[in-house]
């Protein structure tokens, strides 16, 4: 078997290659003899893939402060579905396994550099495997030898629960929070750290903090006001009954031993890779160019959720350092393509401001600490909001795999709805963003029904330059107006080299029908989607004119 | 004294002061800790049982028409599956229809809505039989739909029979009226969302019978249901529920197709079965909000004064009655709202569509009339240029006056009570602010609105207003209490334990509320219309007083008193003869025991007053009406026409509050959840008729960002009827607190043009109406 090689895939193979003798040996398939070959063959597969499982497939997590380990966990399985199924922990709830509600929302922690980083995230869509040897906390965790967190203090005091369904996922969303207002300094939208647990440094949050904390947690019964007090009023208890989370030791996390070539996890014909080097990442991808790609899973994720999809192989990107590292160069921006939107809030801040604003309105708090820069494009949703932007900045993709290293410009990467020129056995490795000259602004607009956490009716983008009261410069492009992100070619015509006016705005808007042809759905009709793009031309001229 | 529970404050301690958690009182939820921690227990979250089962349903690909041709062979087959059935495999009943019949437990041949049950699976996990379900080959025979409110109209498509109500002569009003004005107004319906989808676990027992778990507003019902479909005695069947994550009306009726089918996979493999839906099997598969089209003519003097109104209101029912004939009375009973029409008709139509059965809905009906009706209003206030709160307040109902279906309208400040709102928020200076505003602004516009609600409070099915509750004391003086009514949320556990708390005058620790189930309280009402607290509080309380009068009996024999000597306070029973004599209750309830004292008592209860003729539209449904008032700020871009609803002042009228911050937590809620409906919340099925929005991805409930800056104040008066200490019901109420944002976003459209067109703002007002409203405007202000 060594020789052989590792895998179910090599025993399928010779379990095949003695299913082909006995067909070969048997003239009627249902003999006697070919139905026991055919039993002798699935049995040596079985205890073939017992041996394997038992030597190699080991996920290991710390759940609430105890690690626990697990060699017959299925590849599939989201964390959700481990906690309440397998570890009958049922304190986190499903709400709508599609990360929406948060009923789910559990805290992890990652052992960095700094120490450890807590995170919200959905159980529901993210897979076991992208918590391997990181700590799992949910409310009951915060609740240790029965002294309250103040997060769920504050909650009881302040009213904030009726049928309690959605409690523990805003629990848990407030007590990341917490950390969050516990550490001294720089880090506001990401993970957070917490360094010396007895100086919990409590500062106040803002409301936007608070609101960006609970985007992601839907409440029916509460109408929100007392949860949002209760946020704001956290600071009022004992910080030592926010110990149970801060007491985990960081060094207790065991650094990765696994080889990254090796399935992490295997069930029956299913198998899951988590390679750490993007070196690892093409060899896997050498052997399984089909391969699914995750990349945070924040829409593949529904697959397997509500869809109850079973992938062959899965290749989950979040373990590979390079990927999500940026450059930050004179004339342009380097963004690995596995940097979460929590981390792109920050690095996007100084030279992107609007970009940056519009990350804030991407899904939710815990959404945005799942989903990749890289996964939204290569995803090549027509309603994606991150393509939109690119294409007007003019953002370059940097694609690796077995092909070699090249570049694309995003506007030519999409090539039909949810179809794109990455190839099988490659994958997106940076974007890179032009900064803006001094003659550019960046426009921004999502319209969506909700605020927070919703799909854009029209998500719509608009790099202009103007120089003296000329526009010299014009990128526009939309997203929810065809069957992929799409420049509006006649309206930038319309605009290049025309006097900077609102007569100009509007002559340009009626190009729009040219460029775009829009369709009804669930999020809106076709008509609010050209009138939209044509007014949000109106209204780019009104934000630089300072109208709006 | 027997042994004290550590868990309790002792009775050194409990003498000094008052008892804690009495009535009145702004007592934490019984299960806030619970809640916090995770640690309370939904059915999801109940241990399994060993070979416990996982159902899932085969839903219809079509929307309309005859199954021709089951292949279910590859979904036997399938990985996990234990069993499948269809309705042919159902022992007993096999139409569940709740009031009338209709609903058959899995679809009889003929498929009425896209989605619709065909089969269902039992298998060892949830993800085997969903994965199963997707293997049936189904043949069918298509037909067309209709899916509209205006199909089923023309093509005379009802559930149930028209309905009208009338007040005087409407036509020769009409006629006489100086101004006239018609219009139309569609408002679609809402999906419930509460955040625990349905689900029951059913374990058999050893007769045959079932111990049904459900997540079911309706315990007596599900009970009643599975019997019938197991074609068993009531008595073989057992229901229980301890809490729901959230009800809302949609577990009212619609909990019990899932229980019903567990039950028939139990009994036939005699096996516990769980069957829980998914979010958007849920969605697909349960019922909503009815969409209501309203169709008005109104006549009216130069001030704005109501003289007549012909009114259609036309809901969509879905494939079955369900309890559409009800719903789409209470908004028929809610169109008048809180104004008096000299003369009006009411037509109401209960429209058949091959849509999913539209079901209960906090408001059941109400909250639909009454935005047609609030809408009429401000129609008629900018047709005659005044202030929509002047127009309003210039037509509300006086004390004396008769309801268009024969109610007389007593006790009804609602004049003072939207006069002292528009004081505390100061609605005329806002007025001013906003008008100098808008004119400053091009693109961003402010609207304003002041509405008032006035909810009839009892089931309009009479015999529904009852109740039942079963108190014991055991002999260590903790109680346990147990009524019909079921924990959603609500709170009513809280409230109905403070109301047993304050009758013995002991410590609220010590009273224990334990899970409603139909072996201990039976043949129970649903919890609904908002009438929890008022019935069972009362059942419960009256419980209470038999076990009180033993007890002071025996007392006045035991300490040879007078009556008057006795009373219970401060965990104590005190007697008062030539000194006082503090005996701790545990004491008392002990000595009580050994002198052979019954300490259990049923109690009941069944509303007075109601009664109502249906054929004559003539009575008195509502044991008293609950009032409020609300008033919104909203901003509107008129690019776009997305909106920020930036503050809202309610004032409401919960009678003398059991429990404030229970209170004012149902009137936030339900404010929310009232706002969701008119704004973001968008239903939309597709051409073919199946349901487009069906997950939380594309169906958006309010989130903490899009709640305004909002002040909620208890007009914390006594009900004039003897309800439950003089407290008024609250659950569906504050709902319609939310028609105000409605308004507000038309009164900015409106200032557009000046105020002087009405523009149409069909609801949810998404962003898209609401620019569509802008436009209207803009068309019509040059």
């Amino acid at each position: 078997m060594h020789q052989l090689g590792y895998d179910e895939n090599t025993l399928d193979q010779v379990v095949r290659f003695l299913q082909g003798l006995t067909r070969k040996t048997a003239a009627n398939r249902k003999s006697a003899g070919c139905q026991r070959a055919r039993k002798t063959a699935a049995i040596i597969r079985y205890f073939c893939v017992a041996a394997i499982k038992k030597g190699d497939t080991v996920i290991r997590i710390n759940l609430n402060g105890e690690w626990v380990e697990d060699a017959q966990a299925d590849p599939q399985w989201t964390i959700l579905r481990y906690l309440r199924t397998q570890m009958a922990q049922v304190d986190v709830k499903e709400g709508c396994a599609g990360g929406d509600c948060g009923a789910c929302t559990v805290m992890v922690g990652r052992a960095t550099e700094q120490g450890l980083q807590y995170q919200s995230i959905n159980a529901c869509i993210a897979l076991l495997a992208t918590v391997h040897n990181a700590y799992v906390i949910t409310p009951q965790g915060l609740a240790k030898d029965g002294t309250l967190h103040p997060a769920q203090q504050a909650l009881i005091d302040h009213h904030g629960s009726q049928c309690g369904f959605c409690t523990p996922g805003f629990v848990m969303s407030m007590a990341t929070l917490y950390q969050q207002q516990c550490q001294p300094s720089e880090s506001t939208a990401t993970g957070q750290t917490v360094s010396n647990p007895a100086e919990h440094g409590w500062s106040a949050p803002e409301d936007d903090a608070i609101h960006a904390a609970l985007s992601g947690n839907l409440c029916r019964c509460t109408g929100y006001r007392p949860i949002i007090d209760a946020a704001r009023a956290m600071g009022d208890y004992p910080a030592k009954n926010a110990d149970a989370v801060v007491s985990f030791d960081p060094n207790a996390i065991k650094v990765s031993d696994e080889d990254g070539l090796q399935p992490l996890l295997q069930h029956q014909q299913r198998q899951l890779f988590v390679p750490h080097t993007e070196e690892q990442l093409k060899i896997l991808l050498q052997q399984y160019p089909q391969a699914t790609l995750w990349a945070g899973g924040t829409d593949l994720g529904l697959e397997i959720s509500q869809r109850f999809r079973q992938f062959d192989t899965v290749i989950c990107l979040h373990a590979i350092a390079s990927l999500q590292h940026s450059q930050d160069q004179p004339e342009q921006l380097l963004l690995g393509a596995g940097m979460t939107y929590s981390q792109l809030e920050q690095e996007l801040s100084s030279d992107f401001p609007s970009f940056a604003e519009l990350l804030h309105r991407i899904g939710s708090r815990q959404v945005r600490n799942l989903g990749t820069l890289g996964g939204n494009i290569a995803n090549a949703s027509p309603i994606g909001d991150t393509p939109p932007v690119l294409l007007a900045l003019g953002a370059q993709l940097e694609i690796d795999g077995i092909y070699g290293r090249h570049q694309l410009a995003a506007q030519d990467f999409f090539t039909g709805y949810k179809q794109t020129r990455l190839r099988e056995g490659e994958y997106l490795r940076a974007i890179i963003l032009p900064k803006l000259t001094a003659q550019q602004t960046l426009h921004c607009f999502k319209v969506s029904k909700r605020y927070d956490d919703d799909i854009s009716a029209v998500m719509f983008a608009a790099v202009l330059g103007i120089d003296n009261h000329t526009i010299v410069d014009a990128r526009v492009a939309c997203g929810g107006v065809a069957a992929t992100p799409l420049r509006a070619s006649n309206v930038e015509r319309a605009l290049i080299g025309q006097p900077w006016s609102e007569q100009t705005m509007l002559q340009a808007a009626q190009q729009v029908e040219q460029d775009y042809q829009p369709i009804d759905d669930v999020r809106a009709t076709k008509e609010y989607r050209l009138q939209l793009v044509r007014n949000l031309l109106l209204k780019t001229w009104a934000q630089l004119e300072a109208l709006v | 004294m027997s042994h004290q529970s550590s868990l309790l404050a002792p009775y050194a301690e409990r003498r000094q002061r008052p008892a804690k958690g009495r009535s009145g009182k702004s007592l934490a939820h019984e299960s806030a800790e619970k809640h916090v921690t995770g640690e309370a227990v939904y059915i999801d979250d109940m241990p399994e049982l060993a070979r416990t089962l996982h159902v899932a349903v085969g839903k219809s690909t079509i929307t309309c028409g005859q199954i021709r041709q089951l292949d279910l062979s590859a979904v036997r087959s399938a990985d996990g599956v234990v069993d499948v059935i269809t309705l042919d495999d159902v022992p007993g009943e096999k139409d569940i229809g709740p009031v009338f019949k209709g609903d058959p437990l899995l679809a009889d041949g003929r498929i009425e809505f896209h989605g619709q049950p065909i089969f269902a699976v039992a298998a060892h996990s949830f993800e085997q039989a969903k994965r199963a379900v997707a293997l049936a080959q189904v043949d069918y025979q298509e037909e067309a739909p209709v899916l509209t409110i205006t199909e089923a109209l023309q093509q005379n498509a009802f559930v149930r029979p028209m309905h009208v109500m009338q007040k005087g002569d409407c036509d020769a009003a009409m006629a006489q009226a100086e101004q006239q004005l018609h219009g139309e107004l569609y408002n679609k319906g809402q999906e419930h969302f509460y955040l625990e989808g349905q689900v029951s676990y059913v374990v058999p027992t050893e007769d045959g019978g079932m111990k049904v778990y459900t997540s079911s507003q309706h315990p007596t019902e599900v009970q009643k249901l599975v019997a019938e479909v197991l074609d068993v005695p009531i008595n073989y069947v057992q229901t229980e529920v301890r809490r729901m994550g959230g009800g809302f009306g949609g577990k009212e009726t619609q909990a019990a197709q899932w229980a019903c089918l567990a039950a028939v996979f139990a009994k036939r493999l005699k096996r516990p079965v769980k069957m829980r839906l998914d979010r958007q099997d849920d969605m697909v598969l349960t019922g909503k909000r009815h969409d209501f089209l309203g169709r008005y003519r109104v006549g009216f003097d130069a001030h704005g004064k109501l003289q007549a109104a012909d009114i259609e209101l036309a809901g969509k029912c879905g494939y079955s009655p369900d309890l559409s004939d009800a719903i789409v009375d209470r908004a028929m009973f809610h169109i008048d709202n809180a104004y008096h029409y000299p003369a009006m008709r009411v037509t109401g139509q209960r429209c058949k569509t091959n849509t999913v059965s539209n079901t209960a809905f906090r408001g059941f009906g109400g909250p639909q009339g009454m935005l047609i009706g609030e809408g009429i209003l401000d129609d008629v206030a900018r047709a005659v240029g005044r202030d929509p709160l002047d127009v309003r307040l210039t037509n509300l109902y006086q004390h004396g006056d008769r309801t268009h279906y024969d109610q007389e309208i007593e006790d009804f400040p609602m004049a003072e009570l939207m006069t002292t709102l528009a004081n505390q928020c100061d609605y005329y200076e806002r007025r001013q602010q906003i008008s100098t505003f808008n004119q400053q602004h091009r693109f961003k516009k402010r609207g304003l609105a002041l509405t008032p609600v006035k909810f009839g409070i009892s089931f309009t099915i009479q015999f529904l207003n009852q109740a039942g509750a079963l108190v014991h004391i055991y002999t260590d003086g903790s109680i346990h209490l147990n009524h019909g009514g079921t924990e959603m949320g609500q709170g009513l556990f809280t409230k109905v334990a403070q109301v047993v708390a304050n009758e013995f005058d002991v410590d609220i620790d010590t009273i224990q509320v334990s899970a409603t189930a139909t072996d201990k309280v039976p043949n129970t009402s649903p919890t609904a219309a908002s009438s929890g607290t008022d019935l069972n509080a009362k059942a419960a309380q009256n419980a209470c007083l038999t076990i009180k009068s033993r007890l002071l009996d025996f007392a006045r024999q035991h300490y040879g008193v007078e009556p008057g000597a006795l009373r219970f306070a401060n965990n104590h029973l005190v007697v008062s003869a030539e000194q006082e004599h503090w005996v701790p209750f545990a004491d008392f309830i002990q000595l009580a025991y050994q002198n052979r004292i019954s300490l259990s008592s049923t109690g009941y209860y069944s509303t007075p007053k109601i009664h109502y003729n249906r054929d004559k539209a003539s009575g008195r449904p509502f044991f008293y009406y609950a009032l409020g008032a609300s008033c919104s700020e909203v901003e509107i871009d008129t690019l776009t026409g997305e909106y920020q609803i930036l503050r809202t002042d309610i004032l409401h009228d919960v009678g003398r509050s059991l429990n404030p911050a229970i209170d004012i937590g149902q009137i936030e809620g339900g404010f929310v959840q009232g706002m969701g409906w008119l704004t973001s919340e968008e239903l939309n099925w597709d051409e073919q008729g199946r349901l487009a929005s069906n997950a939380a991805a594309n169906y958006k409930i309010p989130t903490s960002i899009d709640v305004p800056d909002m002040t909620v104040t208890l007009w914390d008066k006594d009900n004039s009827e003897d309800t439950i200490y003089r407290s008024k019901a609250v659950g569906e109420p504050p709902l319609m607190h939310g028609i105000s944002v409605w308004c507000a976003l038309r009164d900015a459209a409106a200032s557009v043009a000046d105020y002087r067109v009405n523009p149409p703002l069909n609801t949810p007002a998404t962003p898209e109406q609401v620019l569509k409203a802008v436009q209207f405007c803009q068309e019509r202000s040059s």
